[in-house]
């Protein structure tokens, strides 16, 4: 009979079914708590339910509601960040704004292997070289265009000495393109001005280099 | 009760560490936050870093701009050795761990664009094609 009891529309029905198909077994019904009433409840048609019901409509009680919500939110602590005072987690690894480093006598490291420039998948490094007066090789060209750098990281990672490193620095915005074409002098700048943290993130970061 | 008894001790404590009303006043209008936390260093422009782990990372280490740019605050004007700290890469503040001494190290620049210091790219190399230049009789 389980299958009986699923399929039946209400229990009037059910017991219809049962005095016709089986006059003799109406005692096993006797008692039905395991049944559960799962329909939306009745609306309270009593003259108190309808007056608390226009009340709610009428004086904008859920939208008080809300706004408490929203007021109790004003003296919780924020989720977010205020940016330029406090700023978030960033990694040793982080691959910011390109810059060229020098040894710590001041000479620059980069020798115009071009390592980079065959490796950057954006094509945005240029090099070019030329014997410098004392006989070493050194680039008279290095530009990046940082509009085409899709910052990757595989210049840093191709380069032998060094050099070229992607730094932690990435509030360079500009308002012209024309100053995101970096050349070898911006690029060298950027090297001494960040030296001090390019550096420390190296050697927090050279066990797995 | 006792609750908010404790919340109203701290807004006067906060209050208080920043200057009374006034000072308060000035430092949420510059801000537009009023916290409190231990004094960590000072870089060599004047900026003041703090710190509070009481708030969660993101927020528990912050910086004060030094009073000379006002409102001209940017993010680009902290500088590299404080950059480290301040961006949770590291915990240990340059005043703890001194950061490398180069001679050649340039002193910090915020970001120039739009000013006119602001980089303009010029070529490095002697240009390849010399314009001809007509003999001129004299």
């Amino acid at each position: 009979m389980a299958s009986m009891r699923v399929f039946c529309a209400s229990r009037s029905a059910q017991n219809l079914m049962f005095r016709v198909f089986r006059p003799g077994s109406f005692a096993t019904f006797a008692t039905k708590s395991h049944w559960k009433d799962v329909s939306r409840e009745d609306i309270d048609m009593s003259a108190k339910g309808i007056a608390r019901r226009s009340a709610t409509t009428f004086f904008f009680i859920e939208l008080f509601k809300g706004f408490g919500v929203v007021f109790g939110m004003i003296f919780k602590e924020p989720a977010t960040i205020n940016y330029p005072f406090e700023k978030g987690p960033l990694s040793p690894r982080f691959r910011g704004e390109h810059a060229l480093r020098r040894y710590p006598s001041g000479e620059e490291r980069c020798i115009a292997c071009k390592l980079c420039e065959a490796i950057c998948p954006a094509q945005a490094i240029t090099i070019e070289a030329e014997e410098r007066a004392d006989g070493s090789r050194r680039t008279t060209r290095y530009d990046i265009d940082m509009t085409k750098c899709i910052y990757c990281g595989f210049c840093q990672e191709a380069c032998p000495v060094d050099a070229i490193v992607e730094g932690p620095n990435f509030e360079y915005s500009t308002e012209t393109r024309e100053e995101l074409l970096y050349n070898k002098e911006k690029l060298l700048s950027n090297g001494d001005k960040w030296e001090a943290e390019i550096a420390a993130n190296l050697q927090a970061d050279y066990l797995y280099r | 009760m006792s609750k908010y008894i404790e919340k109203f001790n701290n807004l006067r404590t906060i209050i208080k560490a920043n200057g009374g009303l006034k000072g308060s006043f000035l430092q949420l209008y510059r801000t537009d936050e009023l916290k409190i936390g231990d004094f960590v260093g000072e870089d060599k422009y004047g900026n003041k870093y703090y710190q509070n782990k009481y708030y969660f990372v993101g927020r528990s280490r912050w910086v004060q701009y030094v009073d000379k740019v006002n409102m001209d605050y940017d993010g680009s004007q902290i500088p590299a050795e404080w950059h480290r700290w301040l961006h949770y890469t590291t915990d240990d503040p340059p005043t703890k761990v001194p950061p490398v001494e180069r001679e050649w190290i340039e002193p910090h620049t915020e970001n120039m664009s739009g000013t006119p210091q602001e980089y303009v790219p010029y070529s490095t190399t002697k240009p390849k094609i010399e314009s001809w230049i007509p003999p001129r009789k004299s």
